[in-house]
Order: C-alpha cells, then sequence, then structure tokens
C-alpha cells in the first residue's frame, strides 16, 4: 500500500538521495591541535584555524582544530590521544601530564612566566579596591564567580589567595561561588550583575578592555594577584613516530619562532595577547601541583 | 496391532486422593476409544497425562515404545489434542494458526515465515475445506471468529498435523448439531477426504451415551481408577448407570 | 478500640493527589526569588525575547544543522541497537524462555539483576565515563545510551512476556514444535503492539538524550546550545533550538501517527504519508553522517585504562565527602522536582480546562520539553544564586513538559459520558473535568508518576551538575578532578538510591494500578 502511491515514491526516493553523497576523508595523518575552552568560541575558532594554517605551512603536514567544550574534556582527550598538541592552563597542564607520561612541554607566551589573575567586581555592589591580599575578606557574603571548576587563573589560584586570607569559599553568598565555565562568561555575569565579583584571567581581561567590550561604568577591576605559571603547550611523547623523527623539535622550533615580521604569525599572536613564545620548564608548574593538591583537584 | 500409546501404573497425586490411580491403558493402533465417566472423575487428567502436558508421580507414559518423558519434541508430533479451551493464538490469522499444527515437522526459519505470510496455503485450504470452514476466512484474525468458527480452525489444525492419535477432551460440548455431525463423520466413521489423512485412533472424553455406537472401545473412570475397559459392543445400559451414580 | 472507630479517617480522593504535589512550588518558588537579583533578570528576558527574533546567519544555520544531523544520527543508531539488544535480552531474561528450553530459570535471575544495575545509572554517566575511556569519539554518546536503554527494554519486554497467558505455547510444544519455534509463534503476536508503542517512546527518549549529551560536550546540537548559552549569544541559541524543536515534534506526530496506522483505527492518510516521508528523511540523514564519519568511529578505539578502585582508595573517598548531606540534597532536588512536575500541569488543566487554553498549555509544554534541565539551571544561576532551588526548578519545569503531555493525550481519550454527566448536574466547567475526566486517568497518572520520580532521581545527576547540589555536582567535581575511587563510590551509592526507587516504583505501581486492566492503562507500558 506504501509503494502504491508514486508520488509518494518519488519523494522519498529524492529525499533517500540525500544519503548518497559523500565527503572527501582525510587519509593522510593529521596534526589535530587544540585548547581547553577558556573563551568565546568564536574566538578560539579564528586563533585556532589561522593557528592550524600557519603550522601547516611551517611543518608541511594537514593541521585541524579539534573544538573541546569543557576544561576536564580537554584533559581526557589529551590522554586519549584525540588531540595531539593542546594549550593548557597551568593546572590542566599538570593533569594532562600525569595522565599522559612522557608528554612534552613545548613552549609558552613571553606573559605566561609570570601571570596574574585579575579581581572584578560589578561598580554597583560597591566593593572596594582591595590594596593588598587581607582585604580579600570584604568578598565575605557576596555573589562571587569563578570561571572553569580547573581554571589555573579563574580558579585554582584565587581560590588560593582567597584561602591564604581566611576566608573560606562557604563563605560566599549562597554558601557556593558560581562557575562561568570562561573567562568571557566571567565578565559578561559579573557586569550584569548576575555576580557581584569574580576572578578571571589578566590578560583577557586586559584584551577585553582593548576591543571596548567592557562597559565602565557597570565593572571595574579591584585586585591583582601575585605571580605564578600558567599557560603553555602540551604535545603528545609520539609524534616523532608518527610524523617522522625531529618533528616535535621541528614543532618547537615554528612555535618559538613566530614573531612580528611575518603578517599572518602577527596576527595569530595578536590574538594570543603576547609578543612571542619562549621555552618553559616542567619546574616551573611545581608550585602549581602543590596548590592543585591542596586545594583538591589533584590527587 | 501396534500400541501406540501405553500408560503404565499412573498415579497422580491431588490434594485429598489421587486424582488418577493404577492406570493401565494400552491403545492400539485402530483403536477409538471413548472415556467415560462423572465430573471430577479424572478424565481430563488422564487426556493430560496422555499427551504430556502432565506428568504423572508414578508410572511411566509410552508412545510408540518410548517413554514421554524422553522423547525429542519431534516425535510428539504423532500426538495431536483437541483441547476444550481450542489454545488458538488469537492474534494470529487462520492460515497461520492452521500451519501451527505443522511446526513440529518444520525448523525455525519455516515457523518466521508463517509469521510473516501466507506459506503452503493449499494444505491449510484443504484443511479448512474438510472442517466446513469457507475459505474466505483464510486470513481472518482468529479473534474476529465466532466460536464455531473457531472450533472449526481448531479441527483443521489438527488435520493439518498429520498425527497418529487424536486426544480430545470433551469436543462435542458447546457445539451446533452439524458442527458434532461432521466431527463425527471425520473423526469416527472411516472416511476418504481427498489427500488429507486423518487419524484413525482417537481417544476421547465425553458425555454422550448416544455416540458410544461409533467407537470400539470404552474405558469408564470413577474416582480417578479405571473401573470399565472393554467394546463397546459389549456394553450394557446398566454398566452406564453404574459408572454415573457411583459415588 | 472504640478510639480508633472514633477518629476521623482522612481519605484523600485520587484527583486531589494529582494536584497536591505541586505544593513543591511553594518552597521553590520562595527559594528562587530570595536569591533573585535585578541583573539577572534582565539576562532571563534577554532570551525570552531572543526567542521571537533567532539569528538567521548563515552560518550559525549551518552549525545548527549540522549539529542536528549528528544528534539525529545518534539517536537512531543508539535506538535501533539498543531496542534489537533489549528485544534479545528480554528474551532471555523472561522466565517463559527459560522453561520452555530448559526449565532451569536462575540464569534469568542472574541475569536481571545484572541488567537492573546497567539500568539505574543515567546515560550521561555512562557518557562521561566512556569518554575517559574512548576520548572524543561520537560513538561514546551512542554506547552511553545503548547501555542503559537495552536494559529497560528488557525489562519491559520480559515483564510482558512473563504475563501472558502460556496456554497456546504449551499447546504447541506439546504438539511436537521446537522450543524456539513455539515460543516465536505464540509469543511474538501478542506483545508486538507493546514493542511498537513502547518502542517508539524510546526513540523520543533517544532523541532528549543525544541532545543531552551534546550538552555535555558529545556532539551535536546540544554541543551547540551549551557553547551559545555559555557565550550568551541567546539569538544563536533559540536557532538551534527551533531547529531541534521543529525535529521533535515532528517525532512525536510521526510516532502517533504510524501507531493509530498499525491499530487501523482512526486512519489519517496524509499524516501516515508525512510520518513515512520524515522517517525516511531521518534515515538518509543518519546514512549521510555515516559514511562521512565512518573513518573517525573507528580509527581511535583504543580502550585507555583508567584506574581501578583500590580498597586503600575508597577508603578515603568514603571519608573525605559529606555522604549524607549529598544524598540528602539528591533527594530533596528530586522530590521537589517531582511535585512540581507531577502536580503542575493537572493544576493547571483544571484551572484552564478551555480546549483552546489547553493548546497554548500544550504549546508551553513542548517548549519545557525541548530545552534540556541543564541549560535551564544554567540561564537560572544567570539570575539567581546557586541553590537546591534551582536544580530543582529546572528539572521540574523540563518534566512538566514531559507529564503534562501525557496528561492531556489521557485525558483527550477519556470518554465524554462521565463529564457530560456531570456537567448536566449544574456543576461549573472546571469541577466537570475534576470529576469527569481527571478523575477515571488519575491512578494511572499517579502510577506513572511514581515511575517519573525514579527517572527524576537519575536526573539529578544531570542538574546537580550545574547546580552545585548533590551527588550529580560532585560527580563532577570528582571526575574533573580524576579523583576515580570518589567517582566509583558516587555511581555506588545513586544506583543503591535508584534500585531503591525502583523497588518503590513497583509497590507504588500496584497500588495505584490494582482495578485498572494492564491492557487498558497506557502508563502501564512505559517502564
Amino acid at each position: 500500500m506504501f509503494f502504491r502511491n508514486r508520488l509518494l515514491l518519488v519523494i522519498s526516493t529524492l529525499v533517500s538521495l540525500l544519503g548518497l553523497t559523500t565527503k572527501p576523508i582525510f587519509s593522510q595523518p593529521t596534526l589535530k591541535i587544540g585548547g581547553i575552552p577558556d573563551q568565546y568560541p568564536e574566538k578560539l575558532n579564528r586563533l585556532y584555524g589561522l593557528l592550524s594554517t600557519e603550522l601547516g605551512e611551517a611543518l608541511n603536514v594537514s593541521v585541524r582544530y579539534v573544538p573541546v567544550t569543557n576544561y576536564p574534556a580537554t584533559v581526557t582527550a589529551f590522554r586519549t590521544g584525540s588531540i595531539d598538541l593542546v594549550w593548557f592552563g597551568g593546572l590542566t597542564g599538570v593533569q594532562a601530564r600525569m595522565q599522559r607520561k612522557g608528554a612534552r612541554i613545548i613552549a609558552q607566551r613571553d606573559i605566561d612566566a609570570k601571570f596574574h589573575s585579575v579581581f572584578i567586581a560589578n561598580k554597583s555592589s560597591n566593593i572596594p579596591v582591595i590594596k593588598n591580599i587581607n582585604e580579600l575578606n570584604v568578598l565575605k557574603g557576596r555573589r562571587f564567580t569563578f570561571g572553569s571548576e580547573s581554571s589555573t587563573s579563574g580558579r585554582l589560584m584565587p581560590q588560593y589567595y582567597i584561602q591564604e586570607a581566611g576566608l573560606k569559599i562557604s563563605d560566599f553568598n549562597g554558601g557556593m561561588p558560581g562557575f562561568s565555565g570562561s573567562h568571557d562568561a566571567t565578565i559578561a555575569l559579573v557586569q550584569s550583575g548576575s555576580f557581584e565579583a569574580g576572578a578571571l584571567n589578566e590578560q583577557v581581561w586586559k584584551d577585553n578592555l582593548k576591543t571596548g567590550r567592557i562597559n565602565y561604568s557597570r565593572v571595574k577591576s579591584i585586585w591583582r594577584t601575585p605571580p605564578y605559571a600558567d599557560y603553555h603547550w602540551l604535545a603528545q611523547p609520539d609524534l616523532d613516530t608518527r610524523f617522522g623523527k625531529g618533528f616535535t623539535k621541528r614543532l618547537q622550533s615554528a612555535l618559538l619562532g613566530m614573531n612580528n615580521n611575518s603578517k599572518s604569525q602577527a596576527k595569530i599572536l595578536k590574538l594570543f595577547g603576547a609578543k612571542k613564545f619562549i621555552p618553559a620548564k616542567v619546574t616551573q608548574y611545581n608550585e602549581i601541583e602543590r596548590i592543585g593538591r591542596q586545594i583538591g583537584k589533584i590527587r | 496391532m501396534s500400541i501406540i500409546l501405553e500408560l503404565k501404573n499412573i498415579y497422580i497425586e491431588g490434594n485429598h486422593r489421587h486424582r488418577l490411580k493404577k492406570i493401565n491403558l494400552s491403545i492400539n493402533a485402530g483403536d477409538k476409544v471413548a472415556l467415560l465417566g462423572s465430573s471430577g472423575a479424572g478424565k481430563s487428567t488422564l487426556i493430560s497425562v496422555a499427551n504430556g502436558t502432565l506428568t504423572p508421580n508414578r508410572g511411566i507414559v509410552a508412545l510408540n515404545g518410548e517413554s514421554l518423558k524422553l522423547i525429542s519434541g519431534r516425535k510428539r508430533q504423532c500426538v495431536a489434542t483437541l483441547w476444550q479451551d481450542l489454545r488458538l493464538i488469537e492474534q494470529l490469522n487462520v492460515i497461520q494458526n492452521i500451519n501451527a499444527g505443522a511446526l513440529g515437522r518444520h525448523n525455525y526459519f519455516w515457523a518466521l515465515a508463517n509469521l510473516l505470510g501466507d506459506l503452503e496455503k493449499d494444505r491449510c485450504l484443504e484443511c479448512m475445506n474438510a472442517s466446513g470452514l469457507n475459505k474466505e476466512f483464510l486470513r481472518t484474525p482468529v479473534n474476529q471468529l465466532s466460536g464455531g468458527q473457531r472450533q472449526r480452525v481448531a479441527l483443521a489444525r489438527m488435520l493439518r498435523q498429520e498425527a497418529e492419535l487424536i486426544l480430545a477432551d470433551e469436543p462435542f460440548s458447546n457445539l451446533d448439531p452439524k458442527l458434532v455431525n461432521l466431527m463425527l463423520r471425520m473423526l469416527l466413521v472411516k472416511n476418504e477426504y481427498s489427500s488429507i489423512y486423518v487419524p484413525e485412533t482417537i481417544l476421547m472424553s465425553l458425555h454422550r451415551p448416544d455416540l458410544l455406537k461409533h467407537f470400539t472401545r470404552v474405558i469408564g473412570i470413577i474416582k480417578g481408577e479405571i473401573v470399565i475397559d472393554q467394546t463397546s459392543k459389549g456394553l450394557e445400559p446398566s454398566d452406564l448407570e453404574w459408572l454415573y451414580n457411583e459415588e | 478500640m472504640a478510639l480508633q472507630r472514633r477518629m476521623i479517617r482522612l481519605r484523600i480522593a485520587t484527583p486531589l493527589l494529582t494536584i497536591i504535589p505541586g505544593l513543591a512550588l511553594i518552597p521553590v518558588c520562595i527559594g528562587l526569588i530570595k536569591g533573585i537579583h535585578i541583573g539577572g533578570i534582565y539576562i532571563i528576558f534577554d532570551f525570552i525575547k531572543a526567542s521571537i527574533s533567532p539569528s538567521l546567519e548563515t552560518e550559525v544555520i549551518v552549525n545548527s544543522l549540522k549539529g542536528i544531523q549528528v544528534t539525529i544520527s545518534i539517536a537512531i543508531l543508539s535506538w535501533l541497537i539498543s531496542t534489537i539488544i533489549g528485544v534479545i535480552l528480554g528474551f532471555a531474561t523472561s522466565n517463559i524462555f527459560w522453561s520452555t528450553f530448559s526449565g532451569v530459570s536462575w540464569i534469568a535471575i542472574i541475569l536481571r539483576r545484572l541488567l537492573s544495575i546497567l539500568r539505574s545509572i543515567h546515560e550521561l554517566v555512562w557518557g562521561l565515563i566512556l569518554q575517559s575511556l574512548l576520548g572524543l569519539n561520537p560513538l561514546v554518546a551512542i554506547i552511553a545510551i545503548i547501555i542503559p536503554y537495552s536494559a529497560l527494554v528488557s525489562r519491559v519486554i520480559s515483564d510482558q512476556l512473563d504475563a501472558l497467558n502460556h496456554d497456546a505455547l504449551k499447546a504447541l510444544r506439546n504438539i511436537g514444535s521446537g522450543p524456539l519455534s513455539a515460543l516465536t509463534t505464540a509469543t511474538t503476536p501478542q506483545i508486538f503492539p507493546v514493542m511498537t508503542s513502547y518502542g517508539g517512546y524510546r526513540f523520543e527518549c533517544a532523541l532528549r538524550g543525544a541532545t543531552l549529551l551534546g550538552v555535555f560536550g558529545m556532539g551535536g546540537i546540544g554541543t551547540e546550545l551549551q557553547l551559545t548559552l555559555q557565550s550568551l549569544q541567546f539569538r544563536e541559541m533559540w536557532t538551534s533550538l527551533w531547529i531541534l524543536g521543529a525535529t521533535m515534534l515532528a517525532a512525536e506526530k510521526s510516532i502517533k501517527y504510524l501507531r493509530l496506522h498499525n491499530h487501523s483505527i482512526k486512519q489519517n492518510k496524509k499524516g501516515i504519508n508525512l510520518a513515512y516521508i520524515f522517517i525516511v528523511a531521518l534515515l538518509s540523514i543518519c546514512l549521510k553522517w555515516i559514511l562521512e564519519t565512518k573513518s573517525d568511529l573507528f580509527s581511535s578505539i583504543n580502550l585507555h585504562q583508567i584506574d581501578l578502585p583500590t580498597i586503600e582508595g575508597l577508603n578515603i573517598a568514603l571519608n573525605s565527602l559529606n555522604w549524607l548531606s549529598l544524598i540528602n540534597s539528591t533527594l530533596i532536588t528530586t522530590f521537589l522536582a517531582a511535585g512540581i512536575a507531577i502536580g503542575t500541569p493537572p493544576l493547571l488543566i483544571m484551572l484552564m480546562p478551555s480546549k483552546r487554553c489547553l493548546e497554548i498549555q500544550s504549546f508551553f509544554w513542548a517548549i519545557l520539553r525541548l530545552i534540556p534541565p541543564p541549560l535551564t539551571a544554567l540561564l537560572l544561576m544567570m539570575s539567581t544564586s546557586p541553590s537546591i532551588f534551582v536544580a530543582a526548578f529546572a528539572l521540574g519545569l523540563h518534566n512538566i513538559g514531559i507529564m503534562g503531555r501525557l496528561l492531556k493525550e489521557s485525558v483527550e481519550s477519556q470518554k465524554d459520558n462521565i463529564f457530560n454527566a456531570i456537567h448536566t448536574v449544574g456543576a461549573g466547567e472546571r469541577v466537570s473535568w475534576l470529576y469527569g475526566r481527571l478523575s477515571a486517568q488519575s491512578s494511572s497518572y499517579l502510577a506513572y508518576s511514581a515511575y517519573r520520580t525514579d527517572v527524576l532521581l537519575r536526573e539529578t545527576s544531570v542538574v546537580g551538575v550545574v547546580g552545585g547540589v548533590g551527588l550529580g555536582w560532585q560527580l563532577q567535581e570528582s571526575l574533573s578532578s580524576f579523583a576515580w575511587s570518589e567517582v566509583y563510590l558516587i555511581i555506588f551509592v545513586f544506583t543503591i538510591l535508584t534500585m531503591l526507587g525502583e523497588a518503590f516504583n513497583e509497590q507504588s505501581r500496584k497500588i495505584w494500578l490494582r482495578s485498572e486492566d494492564k491492557q487498558s492503562s497506557k502508563f502501564s507500558v512505559q517502564t
């Protein structure tokens, strides 16, 4: 009875033809890059898109950006080999290295060796500017948000300093802090008044100031933390096996060699908010690991 | 004469007394056996033991010399039962139910095919014809048929099975006279039904003394024990009275 | 003795019992309002405003279409496979299967216990675990849905099989039919209608489940929704929501038409044809996706180990978390959400029973069904302090959509005679509805509510993640700290809670469905 209706048959055939067209599939080994989703997806898409093209040319392989939706998934993706080269924060980098033995630290930005977080507050909350760490307890009883739970600049270090000042995170309004998920979201939420104050990545804050996304009448920065080591590039231990001997070294040179002379590289560095990439050492992250264990994010 | 079914020393326990006691019975090929007794005497129980539905507490049931318990499913195919509640599959149609009678002879894929379409239509039509069921009902779901029509489907299924022995538990109750006649002619009177093989051996429980003349043998049960086992010719009306009044 | 007789025994009529749980709305609303702040209200307004002006940019629409393709494909594949496995397991765990073959049924019992454990873990939790094993692979979402769904289907089928009248089966065995042939011939026709209606329901669940898994990063339109919500791009979020809504609505309608087609009572020819076209479209979308991603699917299947639990680790986990308060907040969230979901639809219908109001309410319920609870919770969290009430409200809202539709369909199928009788006595529209339509269906509704509460318990693992409360929240925290011992323990506790819930559900079903015929009640199937 179904096929007696010819019109139905024709339509069905047309519709099922949809299923027959296919895309060509990549068959050569692809270098998959990615990073923790600490900013809005459009920004990340642009940033990693440009970087993929640049690295692809420099290394003569096909490079693809693999987006991930949250911090822990990025660590898992690194562990399972779903992504080859990842831009991690301090904490997630430590977690990733613990789960994937032999992972290689490739590079960091010039600003990452001594990185800072900023605390921001909504102007109508009347939270004063903080001059030293002990004054952090003005945040008691306030609605406060971090970035992602696994963020170094958006949660780990701010929480560490808060606890050093004698405050507990259960002292916030509601007994808990909020978790916005990304630095951009923290700005939006504090600016709108959903939260009275928050902590985020200083570079993202400065970047948003420059691009005019910040409404001065609504939000201001109230404190800058002491320095710590943060973002860096982490690569899979087996890249040389898959892409040829010396590949990891070439990758490192490509990153370290980026400068403002080339137009494309200048764009990338600008999006990263840095002047160049520099080498990074494992020992830089010892303090991060210690604090991570103390707070419970590393077991 | 070969013995088709043999019940040896069967005991079935009940709540207060035995439902069947010391049953010894041999059914030979060609026997037409009538099973008589008052209600609750144990007729249905005996039929259930004979077709393997009930396992006796003591004693052996042998089919063609082999113990019923040990027999493979396929060999059971030679015993057909006409159940009182018919036991048709309500959601299936007539031809599927008739074919179900032949499941013992075929494999699983045949069984699947039966669920999906018409299988061996001609054979089924023959069985339907023999049962007096109009062929327009071939694809009618059984739950849409009347009581009499369902009875005919059960009959057709039995014919389809091509068994050696028929067991029937009061098959004539609740039937219109026309259907009773048809069943009588088919089961008990020697008849040529074109290509359909009608089993010649039958064990039937019934409450119709007027039909006894069609049977070769009569078995009477009182309180679970066989008290009469003889040819139907030699049966006196007084024997019947005693059978039904003894309590 | 005399004292007992004198005590007034209060018996609450079942129709009222359906509305009383709505009282949960009171503490929840109070809690929400207490935590609310003006800045947040603007965000909610922005969200609602964006619903009528979704973004129509090409890139956004293309992204949403790609997303829905992935979600549809995941839903279809996981539904197909889980239904097939579920049927096989259903037979294998039914008593009648084993007694037909060999007479031992302890195998069925063991299998059933095992499956009930698999069933009590939400597909999201499976997804998060599988993600740790398989990485970023679309198979993760598919397998994560297959595991609990197969167990659910198997339970329904084995229950149905064992509840059948087995006389026909015994008769077939008797005449020498092989065991498998007899089983198939005698049982399949009888359980076929149940299988098709439950199968349709399972597909809707699969679609919703695939969307939810997407919210947690496993691809598809759920991921689009979560990303756009987090960056506060409401207009783009609504583009995806409308596309998702259209898909879910078309799926629901198609399933309804096809179900009627099988019963051949009321046939809507046009509707059935449209349904077929829709199904073919879905299948071709799925096929296209498979062809495009087949290399990705199987290239990275290497199982990575996660640490197995050690006694020491479990001990530490046992002591380091505040279990009592976690379990407490989980249960409170469940009951508050259940109260909202169960009580609100009958209350609303009773207050506004006219046909037009019913249509409007239907529309709102469809929207509530559409938005996954974590997203509602996220949205609420931007406007009020995180608390139990946020989680309960988000879960409750979503489930109002489900319970509401169920209630509406069952009440509409209720015959008019009682309603008319009460109406002619002079009772108002509302009272007539209460007596004439709700009363007869209230027992089934309550039975289904008990089942839904059990599902809600499982779903708290989903919102807790964003609501900051309960075991669900702790699960996410522990997963992001990669504290496996804690994860195992949390899942274990969840499983125990859910199994207790299932047992409780059984008992209440026996009470509510005592007088109902198993066939006539719409709700009895959906276990």
